[in-house]
């Protein structure tokens, strides 16, 4: 199978300034990221990783380096191509699953298609397809707070893949979910990975998440430490499994 | 293909991120809907200050109205009350104080408004960073709580307006008699009052919510992810 390129970053740097103490948050990464592969971003808090995951999905830019999505380098896009990038090549999922509200679950997952121009019927059908396909079928009129964690995450995750996007992001899509649930949504966005050919990153310190994804890329201290494939994995979990706890 | 090629079709795209005044307006709506208590505070401030304008508007004029009458019972009810000759030094007087009572108030409403539509921007700081993650411009979130102080404001100064102009009959009333209260000078009062009220109500109220909305629409959208409150 040919490899095509979706994500591409370039000797990326970034550098805070916390008062008068300077904080390089990256320290020239470059990674490369194919079309349809399933990577999880793991480090601990402060290595990295979050600006890292950030800059991939356009929310940040970097003090220097590129990043290319689909060969358009990202950190020169004014704010309306950015708007356009995070609308229709992008689909975000939060950890805090970050459902509007006031909206039912059939007008959370409408509303990026409202935004891409889509008309109200056509993203109510949509919509409606979409949240059947995560299983929620018979939910599409309730509102988030009527809904639990684990049913949140599955409209967030059909939100997400409202407009068709090339790459899903997912900021540590289990953390607030209990075991079994995790491994749900885990499951629901392995299958987008199948079927649609979904480009899965997610930034996660949960270990179940590492077993779904095809490369593992550690950070640590604003660099890349090392990138595993899946088969080296097991590898790794089945001898020092207990050691990689700490 | 070309980095070039990608940057046009990007480029042709820019216009195509969108929000449709129905959809805003249904937004606006939902919002408005779930958070009555806090609207409510706003609704009050809006309230007093517009019944506060209207009853002074209305209560002068149509006391100018009732002065111009040739209606002997009516003079004789002014005459009563002392106010059929007009003094002007203490006319002039009167005035200046009411103006300076009215600016007053205005202010302290526009510093309520702002404050709690500060509050409003900050509570929503991840629903904000949500929507901007999923393509929403700067320009939609300022519409959208421009459209919420909009219709807060037609609301909160009509209902002002109403109880200031119910008020500044009572008062009249009562210091005069009800009876000379009547159909052309009410009318005329109403039509110069209330409408001129419910504006500066209403305008008021907008000013009040482009700072806040402003600073709401440059959050980040990374402010999405922020776990902390």
């Amino acid at each position: 199978m040919l490899k095509r390129e979706t994500v591409h970053t370039e000797d990326l740097h970034k550098v805070y300034y916390m008062g008068a103490e300077e904080v390089r948050a990256l320290n020239g990464v470059t990674v490369t990221i194919y079309a349809g592969e399933y990577v999880s971003i793991m480090g601990p808090s402060g290595s990295g990783k979050s600006t890292f995951f950030n800059m991939i999905g356009g929310l940040d830019k970097p003090t220097s380096g590129e990043v290319y999505i689909d060969e358009v380098d990202i950190s020169q896009l004014g704010i309306y191509e950015l708007a356009w990038l995070r609308c229709r090549k992008i689909g975000y999922i939060f950890q805090t699953f970050n459902l509007i509200p006031v909206m039912t679950a059939s007008e959370n997952v409408s509303l990026p298609m409202i935004f891409a121009g889509l008309g109200a019927d056509e993203a109510r059908d949509k919509a409606a397809d979409l949240l059947a396909r995560v299983g929620l079928g018979d939910r599409l009129m309730h509102q988030p707070n009527e809904l639990s964690g684990g049913q949140q995450q599955r409209v967030a995750i059909a939100r997400a893949m409202a407009n068709d996007p090339a790459i899903i992001l997912a900021d540590e899509p289990t953390g607030n979910l209990d075991l079994r649930t995790g491994r749900e949504i885990i499951e629901i966005l392995t299958e987008l990975k199948e079927q649609r050919g979904v480009t899965i990153i997610t930034a996660t310190h949960d270990h179940k998440m590492l077993a779904a994804s095809d490369r593992v890329i550690w950070v640590a201290d604003g660099q890349i430490a090392r990138i595993q494939a899946r088969d080296e994995l097991d590898i790794k979990v089945g001898t020092i499994g207990g050691e990689e706890e700490t | 293909m070309g980095d070039e090629q990608q940057h046009e079709a990007l480029t042709a795209a820019t216009q195509q991120v969108v929000l449709p005044w129905r959809r805003s307006l249904e937004m606006c709506w939902l919002s408005l809907k779930n958070r009555r208590g806090r609207i409510l505070l706003v609704f009050l401030g809006i309230a007093v200050v517009t019944a506060f304008l209207v009853d002074m508007l209305a209560y002068h004029r149509i006391l100018a109205d009732l002065r111009r009458t040739d209606d002997v019972h009516t003079r004789a009810v002014l005459e009563r009350a002392g106010v059929l000759s007009n003094n002007p030094e203490a006319s002039t007087r009167n005035r200046d104080q009411m103006a300076w009572l009215l600016g007053l108030s205005a202010l302290l409403c526009l510093v309520g408004v702002t404050n709690t539509m500060f509050m409003s921007v900050n509570e929503r700081f991840r629903e904000i960073g949500t929507l901007k993650c999923l393509g929403a411009l700067d320009s939609f979130i300022v519409r959208l709580f421009m459209i919420e102080s909009l219709f807060i404001g037609m609301v909160g100064s009509s209902i002002g307006a109403v109880l200031g102009f119910l008020l500044a009959l009572l008062q009249l009333g009562m210091a005069l008699e009800f009876g000379v209260l009547q159909g052309g000078a009410l009318l005329r009062a109403l039509v110069l009052a209330v409408p001129s009220a419910v504006a500066a109500g209403t305008f008021l109220t907008v000013v009040a919510a482009i700072y806040p909305a402003r600073v709401g629409a440059r959050m980040k959208p990374v402010d999405a992810m922020r776990v902390e409150v």
